[in-house]
């Protein structure tokens, strides 16, 4: 190991930064740098613990990033579709499929190391991502099994089981380091299952705490379901951490489930060392659609009506936009984010009031939006120089079906799809109204979206383009066509004096930069 | 038995001594733990098989010191096409089916169901015509390797073989699903069947014939769609394809149906079927897209209607 001083000349650094250290070149994270991440590191899947996915780096511009050119591709040779957010760790970046890890230099574009676990049982719906401890990378198998990673050179250390597939869980999640704690959730949902948070250490993998989001199956008026299969967010200073929970089962038919179904399709505030629920706020009462609430819940800390607050934001499958005081859950604003069919309006709590004539029936109901939602796991993103969330939007159509002879497990019904569009909607979190929106493409696109502090978005749209448009109004600056929709969210960092934009699409990862040497502005910061 | 290290050996004995105990005495495989070899060839290159024997995989260990004539051999023995799988009956096509339905529940359960009577966004495949018409994998194999991109089904690279299990399963539970009375998912006609016919034809007449007529364009219409499927082509006739005109500079106009629309490129199929594209930034076009007209009505419909316009539409054959 070396010890090494870097000296980084940047534009218009933000002037929030820390100073770096001298800089120990090694596969390793200190889990303190998880609480202010650097320039230089995408250190878990959101980049930081408040899921803005919002980068300080200004050296590409709305004015040069008509520039903007590949620095490089890295082929992963194999038909799954990249959905991970990739990390970005002292140079190396981890991004996985399902069963595969790959470690990159960032530098060259080439490859590390690559772990491939044997085939395991389980969906093999899609792979968030790892998490990184210290020397140890975190790594969800399809088959519900944890395992830790030297992430030198991918060789196992262990592997626990964290959810049981013989039961019908399986599990995809990028696992989320807190202190000392690896966070992780399982999915679900075509069986009568508990959904839960379970906490672990990170040396042994033994179970420190889990959070049951409902009561064991068969329990009399009780439901199952909640699963929590998107990493959540976490503010240090309240000691909170936030997730969302997925929709109850039996998923189409609620007659088994009556009320509220807490705490499934809710946002849930744990005490991270514990696993206690703080508080809750249900975004959807009585799910029948197969909302999941497990949508980003984005940190921000800002005015509301005047006031100085601690928010949480999410954006949700369901279609309204909710915005919370994260200190005690509280609703401040909730509003539709595009057509929306299904409710007799918003209660004075801020939830929506589910309209009993729009859950699965027999003859049909046609539901606004349809059930893959208004969005999904891409993550949006909380730009606070203008104060718009921007995510990328699904206004669609669908009829959802039931009857008694589809029972009462898992499914439990059938709906189909009609017809959906991709729309990036930049939304004015004081107001709910949408400031602009740029339209992504027939039948909806799966891109996430990345804004920077020089005033650019990062998205894609449904036929394979990236995006970069501009914040303030939504106007494509810059795009590249990649050949395959983008499944996942874009991160940056700054590496030997360059912005990179990391965007994966079909089974290939593209790293963006301005062309020619190292930038040196003037007046840069150097650290 | 021993590969002998100077006479020559067939490919067929290197993989039985070498590989056959994990990999099956017919290539068949064991999964989910060892995949099966037949029609490797089509999903790899020999230097990529080459590089797996040579090297190992996971579970599979390295035969780092084979000889190159047995690997030659090898490689081409396993370019061999395979014997086609047993007839119904009997362990072997039990065994398919079951190798099917783990492939199934890892690819596909997410969206069709685990026993393939829909899940998440996918359809109910025990319901399917093409699923009833298909005769060993013929129709279904094209859907798997193509899959439905306007529907969001991906492409699965399968080999042969694992497409035929995946076939097998599929057909099982189809058959399982036939013979279990009350036990499906899914929307029978029957179900559809609570509208009223006259509230369906004046809505019609309200709404729809400024495109539309009874006796015209859709005069035996439920001779050709029922239940579900003609709902769903009611509400939104997905297959209807929009025409574009295309304005050059010069002030040329050319015309066709759409091809290829996104924010850079316009592309269409003139009357002669040739394909033309352009960079929308150099041209200017217009869209004749009468599929709209179905999308403005969504904001509009209540439940009712819909049922509605059914039974009327049902009275068209």
């Amino acid at each position: 190991m070396k010890f090494v001083t870097h000296r980084i000349a940047l534009a218009g650094l933000a002037s929030a930064l820390a100073m770096l250290p001298p800089v120990l070149v090694s596969q390793s994270l200190d889990p303190a740098e998880l609480l202010h991440p650097t320039v230089d590191s995408w250190p878990s899947y959101h980049g930081d613990y408040s899921g803005r996915r919002h980068t300080h780096l200004t050296q590409i511009t709305p004015q040069n990033v008509g520039n903007l050119s590949l620095a490089w591709a890295f082929q992963t040779d194999q038909t799954a579709q990249i959905k991970s957010s990739p990390l970005l760790v002292d140079g190396v970046l981890y991004f996985t499929v399902p069963e595969n890890i790959w470690a990159v230099d960032a530098r060259s574009g080439h490859q590390i190391w690559h772990y491939s676990s044997p085939p395991t049982t389980g969906d093999h719906i899609g792979q968030r991502g790892v998490g990184m401890y210290k020397d140890w990378l975190f790594f969800t198998l399809p088959d519900g099994n944890l395992i830790s990673l030297n992430a030198k050179d991918g060789t196992v250390r262990w592997k626990v089981e964290v959810a049981d597939v013989k039961k019908g869980y399986w599990t995809t999640v990028a696992p989320l380091i807190v202190g000392d704690h690896v966070i992780v959730g399982v999915s679900g949902d075509l069986d009568n299952l508990t959904g839960y948070l379970r906490s672990v250490d990170p040396e042994t993998g033994k179970t420190q705490w889990q959070w049951d989001a409902t009561p064991p199956a068969g329990t009399p008026h009780g439901t199952t379901g909640g699963m929590t299969w998107i990493p959540g967010t976490y503010d240090p200073s309240l000691n909170l951490l936030y997730w969302g929970t997925g929709n109850p089962t039996p998923v189409l038919n609620g007659n088994p489930r009556p009320g509220d179904d807490l705490y499934t399709c809710s946002i849930v505030a744990l005490n991270p060392d514990t696993g206690k629920l703080v508080w809750a706020f249900q975004v959807s009462p009585h799910d029948t659609h197969d909302w999941d609430a497990v949508e980003v819940p984005v940190l921000v800390d800002g005015f509301f009506h005047g006031q100085p607050r601690k928010m949480l934001m999410q954006a949700s499958r369901n279609g309204y936009f909710f915005v919370l005081d994260r200190t005690d859950g509280k609703s401040l604003l909730t509003a539709p984010f595009g057509p929306v069919n299904w409710t007799l309006g918003v209660d004075k709590q801020g939830r929506p009031i589910p309209n009993p004539d729009k859950e699965p029936a027999r003859d049909g109901r046609f539901i606004a939006p349809d059930e893959g939602g208004m969005t999904n796991f891409r993550s949006p993103s909380f730009d606070p120089k203008t104060g718009l969330f921007i995510v990328d939007a699904h206004p669609s159509y669908s009829i959802y079906f039931t009857k008694a002879a589809d029972g009462n497990y898992g499914w439990a019904g059938a709906d189909y799809g009609l017809w959906g569009k991709g729309v990036i909607e930049a939304i004015d979190y004081k107001t709910g109204k949408i400031r602009w929106s740029h339209e992504v493409g027939s039948g909806g696109s799966g891109a996430g979206v990345l804004t920077t502090d020089s005033g650019l978005t990062f998205t894609g749209d449904a036929y394979g383009n990236v995006l970069a448009l501009d914040s303030e109004n939504g106007k494509t600056l810059w795009h590249a066509g990649t050949g395959a929709p983008m499944q996942s969210s874009p991160i940056s960092y700054e590496l030997d004096g360059h912005q990179y934009v990391i965007t994966s699409s079909g089974g290939v990862m593209f790293a963006w930069r301005l062309p020619g040497s190292s930038y040196a502005a003037k007046g840069s910061a150097a650290h | 038995m021993q590969a002998s290290s100077t006479a020559s050996i067939s490919g067929a004995d290197a993989y039985a001594n070498h590989c056959a105990i994990c990999h099956g005495d017919n290539r068949e495989g064991d999964l989910p733990a060892f995949p099966p070899l037949l029609g490797i060839n089509h999903q790899m290159t020999d230097e990529q098989i080459t590089g797996i024997i040579r090297t190992g995989k996971g579970r599979m260990p390295a035969f780092a010191k084979l000889p190159q004539e047995e690997l030659t051999a090898l490689l081409h023995f396993l370019a061999t096409s395979s014997t086609p799988p047993a007839a119904a009956g009997g362990d072997n096509s039990s065994q398919l089916s079951e190798a099917g339905g783990a492939l199934f529940r890892q690819n596909c359960a997410f969206c069709h169901g685990r026993d393939a009577q829909g899940g998440e966004t996918g359809p109910d495949l025990t319901r399917s015509k093409l699923v009833r018409r298909d005769v060993g994998g013929d129709r279904i194999s094209e859907v798997i390797r193509n899959g439905r991109p306007e529907k969001k089904m991906p492409a699965f690279h399968f080999s042969q073989q694992e497409i035929f299990s995946i076939v097998a399963f599929i057909h099982e539970e189809q058959a399982k699903a036939v013979s279990r009375p009350g036990g499906r998912r899914g929307v029978d006609v029957s179900d559809l069947q609570t509208g009223n016919a006259d509230a369906g034809r004046q809505y019609f007449n309200g709404n729809c014939t400024s495109c539309h007529s009874a006796t015209g364009d859709l005069a035996g219409v439920a001779s050709r769609y029922e239940g579900l499927q003609l709902e769903e082509q009611m509400l939104y006739p997905r297959d209807v394809k929009s025409k574009v005109t295309v304005t050059l500079p010069s002030g040329q106009q050319v015309s066709g149906t759409v091809a290829y629309l996104d924010e850079f490129t316009v592309a269409l199929r003139d009357a002669e079927g040739n394909y033309r594209s352009w960079p929308i930034s150099k041209v200017k076009y217009k869209l004749d897209a009468p599929i709209n007209g179905h999308v403005e009505l969504f904001s509009k419909y209540t439940d009712a209607d819909i049922h509605n316009l059914m039974a009327y539409l049902q009275t068209l054959r």
